[in-house]
């Protein structure tokens, strides 16, 4: 049924899942909240959105969904239902099954593949328990939702027969009479299959009002026209000065009225009203009451001062608002400009170098112009690829409140710094890894809630997420005040693999103990997390991390808790690199990598256990020669060698380079497809210059070389 | 030249929808805004021969908004965009100055029938 809508299908995904977070956000927040009337109306409007989206895409499940939902926040907007743990899990269950929908529509299914009829059934309980208690005031919202058209049938019964007029009707026929007003009748029928009669009723009401026109009585009266009990057709008596042409043409403008009719009423009271001769008319009604029809002018009045009100509590609202405009750009499209983007700081550099050893004023002048705006169009570039890290946050309130209810454990996640900007291809890869950490802070970090009684600390355990800048760095923390890790249970695991000795254990910094747990295999052995509380998959975290740059490290104190730190470079795309020579050959190290550069003399290398060292500040540090490691021509002898510092997790290792040509923001140029085998670099740059420079992989040339 | 549209909706998808509907059918689209305090910037600024108000939506409500508009002009034409279930609030947009509703999910025939009436 979607296929006409098809174009519109990406769009309707995106909005999806966005309003699918919203959703997730705004529950969570009313979870623990339940009053908040900021929550539920946003929440309200979320769903309702989603159900009109859904229904016009022909995703009947959806809207199906949707719409119970919707009903159900009615309720609780209208506080007839409270939120409680129960029936928010309910509206959690059902906010996961539009999620799921709108998985399975975006990969070309269907929502009708999706099981709703359980947590349907659900809802309708809900639905109708309320009902039950609250029949009188809630007829409103049941008549709403019923289905728009009845039979034909059952209309005609009261169509074309002669309409009767309450004395007090009468009466006040009478006075119009005297003041100029005639009195019409009129029948107005609808189109078959208009929805929301009672709204396309008021118009004809509204519009007659706007033309000075009294009406006294209609027939079903208003109470049930506005609780749409009626077919098609209404029959009205009104007062007006008005012509019967030009009041047949002003009601027959208002849409889905499919005719009018319409006529001059005269009235015998004896027979209760049957249309008549005007010139009747007059002698007939003689009789005055000073009732007026009562149900109408109530109706009326309520209306108003509804109005007044409404107008009233929205004024301070609207006040405090803001203006946010978007458009929507296609990522693909945002990475060719931050390509192009390099290029153009790369043309500009060589036409600088090119120019300088001609010294032309104009063109000095000219290119400082060029280098200005080039580099502030690069930033606004950069700045358009950062989003803000809450795209991946949002979900882990989500997540971990889960969580922790299947463990049974009670945990407020608290997470500051959502705002952090970042660079898109960091947001995208740095989910699962936090999933990962967060996962281990729940499942093996926080204690059981009679052990944290036990052990005097506030039942309610504490998971916190942090995200801040720093320089050129983005931190993240995921800390929780659990258990923390056992120093001698990682230790002895250590020591069974053969990873230490147990003399040299007992030395080891309590960092470095830890950084056990980041070896690959390490943790899976034999179920370290459940004794340790730390450690499934570390070292895929461990990876992840660093295929992004970035450096990963723990700290922990047992029974106070446990910090991992993630650090990781604001983009993938431009990083800063020391450029370093080796041979004739100029690479690229990542500066995120280095500790610090030295000038040693040659003598200082030192053999600790066959291996090359030097000593600095005490501290025993192996050393590469990357020409060996490359294979360049080694040049004879020098008396002095450049040492650069890296560090690879907590250790560091020195690279010997034959000199340091400087520091520079490079734009990173993956490597083709044919050399994935090559890991010793992890892409190319143009330099300035044009010419082209490897970017060492840092961590995989000391891996495989010391 | 085609009558101009201004469409109000929080959704995009859902402005996407009428835009295609109206311009499919020789209107114009004079412009599109979010919420309701954007509808009134955008109509003070575009002066459209009529506008499409969705009732709920952040900032300011379509029934609000169509009050600022009409103080704005008194002539404005505004038809109101409502779900199944808004009975209360399409009275609501109506008194407040709105000449005709749409209700979601909208046929084509009777945006387009809505648009000519209040148009013509």
């Amino acid at each position: 049924m979607g296929s006409e809508f098809d174009q519109y299908l990406s769009t309707f995904i995106d909005e999806t899942k966005e309003y699918m977070s919203t959703l997730n956000e705004q529950m969570l927040l009313l979870e623990k909240e339940p009053d908040n009337m900021e929550a539920i109306n946003e929440i309200f409007r979320t769903i309702h959105t989603l159900k009109g989206m859904s229904g016009t895409m022909g995703f009947s499940n959806m809207a199906k969904l949707s719409h119970r939902m919707e009903n159900i926040f009615d309720l609780i907007r209208t506080e007839k239902l409270r939120v409680t743990h129960e029936n928010s899990d309910l509206l959690f269950a059902g906010v996961d099954l539009l999620e799921k929908m709108t998985d399975v529509i975006s990969t070309g299914g269907t929502d009708e593949s999706v099981d709703i009829s359980q947590v349907l059934s659900h809802y309708e309980r809900i639905l109708r328990g309320e009902e039950l208690e609250d029949t009188s005031s809630n007829n409103h919202h049941e008549n709403v939702e019923k289905p728009p058209q009845k039979p034909m049938e059952e209309s005609e019964v009261s169509s074309d027969s002669p309409i009767d007029i309450p004395n007090e009707v009468m009466s006040v026929l009478s006075e119009g009479k005297d003041s100029g007003y005639k009195p019409y009748y009129a029948k107005i029928k609808l189109e078959e299959g208009t929805l929301l009669k009672s709204a396309r009723m008021y118009m004809v009401f509204h519009k007659l009002e706007e033309l000075n026109s009294e009406v006294l009585y209609s027939k079903p009266d208003v109470e049930k026209i506005e609780d749409e009990a009626f077919d098609r057709e209404v029959e009205i008596i009104f007062l007006s000065k008005l012509t019967e042409t030009k009041l047949a043409k002003a009601l027959s403008s208002i849409s889905e009225i499919e005719n009018v009719q319409i006529f001059v009423l005269t009235v015998t009271n004896e027979s209760g009203g049957k249309p008549m001769n005007e010139s009747e008319y007059s002698e007939q009604l003689s009789s005055k009451t000073n009732d007026e029809p009562q149900n109408l002018k109530e109706a009326n009045n309520k209306q108003t001062n509804q109005e007044d009100e409404d107008s009233n509590v929205k004024k301070p609202q609207t006040a405090s608002s803001k203006l946010t405009r978007t458009i929507r750009v296609d990522t693909e499209k945002l990475d060719t400009l931050m390509n192009l983007m390099a290029e153009l700081v790369i043309a500009r550099s060589r036409i600088n170098e090119t120019l300088k050893k001609y010294e032309i004023k104009q063109v000095d002048e000219s290119l400082a112009q060029l280098t200005r705006n080039t580099s502030d169009l690069q930033n606004i570039v950069m700045k358009i690829r950062m989003v803000p890290i809450s795209y991946v946050f949002n979900r882990f309130p989500r997540m971990v409140r889960d969580l922790a209810r299947k463990n049974n454990k009670e945990i407020q996640l608290i997470i500051s710094g959502q705002e952090t900007e970042v660079d898109r291809t960091v947001v995208e890869e740095i989910g699962d890894p936090l999933v990962h950490l967060l996962r281990n802070a729940v499942d093996h970090g926080v204690e059981s809630t009679e052990e944290r009684m036990k052990l005097g600390k506030p039942s309610t355990g504490i998971v916190r997420l942090d995200a801040k800048h720093e320089g050129n760095n983005v931190v993240i923390d995921v800390q929780d005040d659990g258990k923390g890790l056992d120093r001698d249970r990682i230790i002895s695991k250590a020591v069974e693999r053969g990873l230490v000795d147990e003399m040299s254990a007992a030395n080891l910094s309590d960092e470095e103990v830890f950084f056990f747990i980041f070896m690959p295999g390490f943790s899976t052995m034999d179920k370290v997390t459940d004794l340790s509380g730390r450690g499934v998959g570390m070292d895929v975290v461990k990876t992840s991390i660093e295929n992004l740059n970035g450096s990963i490290s723990i700290e922990s104190e047992k029974g106070k808790g446990t910090k991992v730190t993630i650090r990781l470079p604001l983009t993938l795309a431009i990083i800063q690199a020391l450029l370093v020579k080796v041979s004739n050959l100029v690479y690229a190290i990542p500066i995120a990598s280095i500790d610090s550069t030295l000038n040693l003399p040659t003598s200082e290398i030192q053999i600790v256990q066959s291996r090359e060292v030097v000593v600095i500040r005490g501290e025993i540090i192996p050393i590469v020669w990357l020409k060996e490691i490359f294979q360049l021509s080694v040049d004879e002898d020098k008396e002095n060698i450049h040492v650069v510092i890296v560090k690879v997790g907590n250790k560091k290792f020195g690279l010997v380079v034959d000199g340091l040509l400087g520091q520079d923001d490079i734009v990173i140029k993956s490597l083709s497809k044919l050399l994935k085998d090559v890991n010793e670099f992890s892409g190319a740059a143009i330099l300035g210059d044009g010419s082209i420079s490897l970017i060492l992989e840092i961590a995989n040339i000391v891996h495989q070389n010391v | 030249m085609g009558k101009r549209v201004l469409i109000v909706d929080d959704a995009a998808f859902m402005r996407m929808i009428l835009k295609d509907i109206v311009t499919k059918n020789g209107y114009e689209v004079a412009g599109e805004a979010a919420n309701g305090l954007e509808a009134v910037e955008r109509y003070k600024e575009l002066k459209p021969d009529v506008t499409t108000m969705d009732i709920t939506m952040p900032e300011m409500n379509g029934i609000d908004a169509i009050k600022k508009i009409k103080e704005a002009d008194s002539e404005a034409k505004v038809i109101v965009c409502s779900a199944m279930g808004q009975q209360a609030m399409v009275i609501d947009a109506i008194q407040a100055g709105a000449k005709d509703f749409i209700v979601k999910p909208f046929q084509h025939s009777r945006v387009i029938e809505a648009l000519n009436k209040v148009t013509g």
